[in-house]
């Protein structure tokens, strides 16, 4: 039997080869979770969770700078991507595992606060603290008279982005975007026939024209359509509507449903934005659109100012909003870094958020042009970053002047939003009417607050 | 008219071949293009210019590709050693071996594979967790590593197939289960090893659910989460997921080309004619 030990002795050696080896990768792999060579015995880590992975970047020449000066203390970032990033901070929370740093935005931190799990800022760093930070971003994250996260990014207002050769061709003098006004009483608005002419079909006919096909459109005028934070929001506001009044949503507020209707027209009776087949499901469509050249005017935020730099081979500008019945009221939204209240080193991460809640340490932030710090003293150079590049962000900050809308917020708003999503979707491809629609996912957001 | 029939039947395969094919060569070709080109232009036009840069961003930039190939494989290894060794040792015992109840605990186990996967994902995630196995790289294998009902159902059926009159022979030389398992039963099985191994390698380098839910950042995810996280909130990177796709197939398209005899007639042993 000297063929069964020489065939047990390969299996043998082959399983401790094969173990061996995952064991040594897994080891290799491994050792810089431990803090590998940067820390040495004894250091405190810090973990920091975020979702970007542009700011990412910048975070980690800043904790880097935040190292050198704190050599006792390693900070350890990662990113999680946002489709994952609210279901995992929810586990992890429970599990007591999360970051003791996190980012959270608007729509979200609500419930982490109301439950304890974030750390009290004006507790923490002291309430003089922010005074430092963008007033917007401030006032956003106080819930129940505390501070709930230090201020990291601003998106800034929307603004129009729009195609300068696009708008020549159509006789259409930039200057003059500055002077729309959109209302739900036609005789008042100036906004749609602008639209008419900078939407064309196939055939070279203009949206004005009886023979304008709206089968074959090749340019759209605008980006009229589902999106909250760019589109809809902000006409609820110009019209002195209401999205939410408290945690509570308010879709059938009248002023709300006229400003709906106004866009679910510009939509399928005038023809000049996409159709909601096209973007309802697919939020990059009419950038996209924009970038190819084939949409005159893309209402956006400053997120996308680098898709747009980068993308766009032609000239292009910013212009205001369109006004409302109430003027330029346009949202805005932070993101804050939280620190977890089960933190196991509160004094080490009481020293990162102070950093990153300083000017120095959130300037890398704008340094590459990604994102807006949210602390007021570094937000000059993001502005001065673009500068360079010949792009004027005044638009995207004046906006904030003339008042803002706030931005969806509360408790459970990660429910409600999965719950009217749905029947907002059927309201901008008109398979409901706009009143009948706005009630039912007021109704069905309600609901879901209530669990 | 026999030309026309073989028209006919070249012009299903054609189509068919077009429609396989199309979306991989759609991929690789969105992995070569610029972020710009892409934007700018339709999504079915060539490379222009030819780009390196998605894959060059994939294995230095912050994503850490080649980290999560490298945990892929080290898996995988892993779980062929653990699933091939555990799943023979149940299958001979279920084929071969007397004692009662055999056939019942058979169905039992087997009767699990009905089990969809998704509902196990909880229980798992909390027992993993209890171990404080959460994001690491065996908290990613474990549950795996052991035999699984598919594979050992295929095997007992095929050790059920060896005559025993070989097995009896083997008895008569005073040769133990152990000695009948590793020098009569293995050697004969190589095909179905063989398939067991190619469907295990498979079903890991593309199983997602499970590591999506255990691990957390670029520590331990393997090559298909990792390619899920290009995805941003603003972005959805698509050059880049493509370079991404594009370089997680390599190595399933070298296997199989180096297996293709193999792979046929495992296709073959299975019943999937």
């Amino acid at each position: 039997m000297a063929k069964r030990s020489t065939v047990i002795a390969i299996t043998v050696a082959a399983a401790v080869v094969i173990v061996g080896a995952v064991g040594a990768g897994v080891a290799v792999l491994g050792s810089r979770d431990t803090g590998g060579a940067a820390g040495a015995k004894g250091d405190t880590t810090v973990t920091v969770r975020v979702w970007d992975e542009q700011v990412a970047s910048a975070y980690e020449q800043s904790f880097q700078a935040f190292e050198d000066k704190n050599p006792d203390i390693d900070v350890k970032l990662t990113v999680v991507p946002w489709a994952d990033y609210w279901t995992k901070l929810r586990t992890d929370v429970a599990g007591k595992s999360a970051a003791d740093i996190f980012w959270v935005n608007n729509s979200y931190f609500a419930d982490y606060a109301d439950n304890g799990d974030l750390l009290d800022i004006d507790k923490t760093l002291g309430s003089d603290a922010k005074s430092a930070w963008a007033p917007s971003v401030v006032k956003q994250f106080t819930r129940n008279g505390s501070l709930w996260g230090v201020p990291q990014l601003s998106d800034a207002g929307i603004a129009v982005y729009y195609n300068k050769a696009l708008l020549k061709d159509a006789g259409i003098d930039p200057a003059s975007l500055e002077n729309l006004t959109w209302s739900p009483d036609a005789s008042a608005d100036t906004f749609v026939p602008v639209l008419q002419k900078l939407t064309k079909d196939a055939a070279g006919h203009t949206a004005d024209d009886a023979d304008f096909d709206p089968a074959s459109v090749t340019q759209y005028g605008y980006n009229a359509g589902n999106d909250l934070q760019a589109i809809y929001i902000n006409y609820i506001g110009s019209n002195g509507g209401t999205y939410q009044d408290g945690d509570r949503f308010t879709f059938a507020n009248p002023k709300t449903v006229e400003a709906f209707q106004y866009l679910v027209d510009l939509m399928n009776t005038y023809h000049v934005a996409p159709s909601a087949a096209d973007t309802n499901q697919n939020g990059d469509f009419s950038r996209d659109q924009f970038i190819q050249g084939k949409m005159a005017l893309f209402q956006s935020g400053l997120y996308n100012l680098k898709n747009v730099a980068d993308g766009a081979d032609f000239d292009w500008g910013v212009a205001s909003i369109p006004a409302g019945p109430e003027g330029r009221v346009s949202v805005t939204n932070g993101i804050v870094a939280a620190g977890n209240a089960a933190t196991e080193h509160p004094e080490a991460t009481k020293k990162v958020l102070e950093w990153m809640g300083s000017a120095e340490g959130n300037e890398f932030v704008g340094a590459s042009g990604a994102a807006v710090p949210a602390v007021t003293d570094a937000q000059p150079v993001y502005r001065s970053y673009w500068e360079n590049q010949g792009v004027d962000t005044s638009k995207f900050f004046d906006v904030l002047k003339n008042g803002t809308i706030p931005a969806p917020q509360g408790a459970n708003f990660g429910a409600a939003f999965g719950a009217y999503g749905p029947i907002l979707e059927d309201v901008f491809a008109g398979r409901v009417p706009v009143a009948e629609g706005l009630q039912k996912a007021q109704d069905a957001a309600n609901a879901a607050l209530d669990g | 008219m026999k030309w026309t029939r073989t028209l006919l039947v070249y012009l299903v395969l054609l189509t068919g071949a077009a429609l396989t094919l199309a979306p991989f060569v759609l991929s690789v070709m969105t992995a070569f293009k610029t972020p710009e080109q892409f934007a700018r232009r339709s999504s079915l036009s060539w490379p222009d210019p030819v780009t390196l840069e998605n894959f060059g961003v994939l294995l230095t930039g912050r994503t850490e590709f080649g980290r999560a190939i490298v945990i892929t494989v080290l898996a995988a290894l892993l779980l062929v050693a653990g699933q091939l060794l555990f799943s023979i040792m149940a299958a001979y015992a279920f084929a071969r071996m007397r004692f009662p109840g055999r056939d019942a605990l058979f169905w039992v186990y087997l009767s699990t594979l009905m089990i969809p996967a998704i509902v196990l994902v909880i229980p798992l995630y909390l027992m993993m967790a209890q171990l404080g196995l959460r994001n690491t790289f065996w908290g990613l294998v474990l549950p795996f590593a052991f035999a699984s009902p598919y594979a050992t159902f295929l095997l007992r059926e095929y050790f059920r197939g060896i005559p025993q009159d070989l097995v009896d022979a083997a008895r008569l030389d005073g040769a133990n289960a152990l000695d009948v398992l590793v020098e009569v039963v293995v050697p004969l099985s190589r095909p179905i090893i063989a398939t067991v191994t190619l469907i295990t390698v498979v079903s890991q380098w593309n199983s997602f659910l499970w590591p999506r839910v255990i691990t957390t950042g670029n520590d331990w995810r393997p090559i298909t989460v990792a390619t899920a996280s290009l995805q941003s909130q603003y972005n959805g990177n698509w050059t880049l997921v493509m370079a991404a796709t594009t370089l997680a197939v390599v190595p399933l398209l070298a296997l199989f080309l180096v297996f293709q005899k193999q792979i046929v007639r495992s296709i073959a042993i299975t019943g999937f004619k």
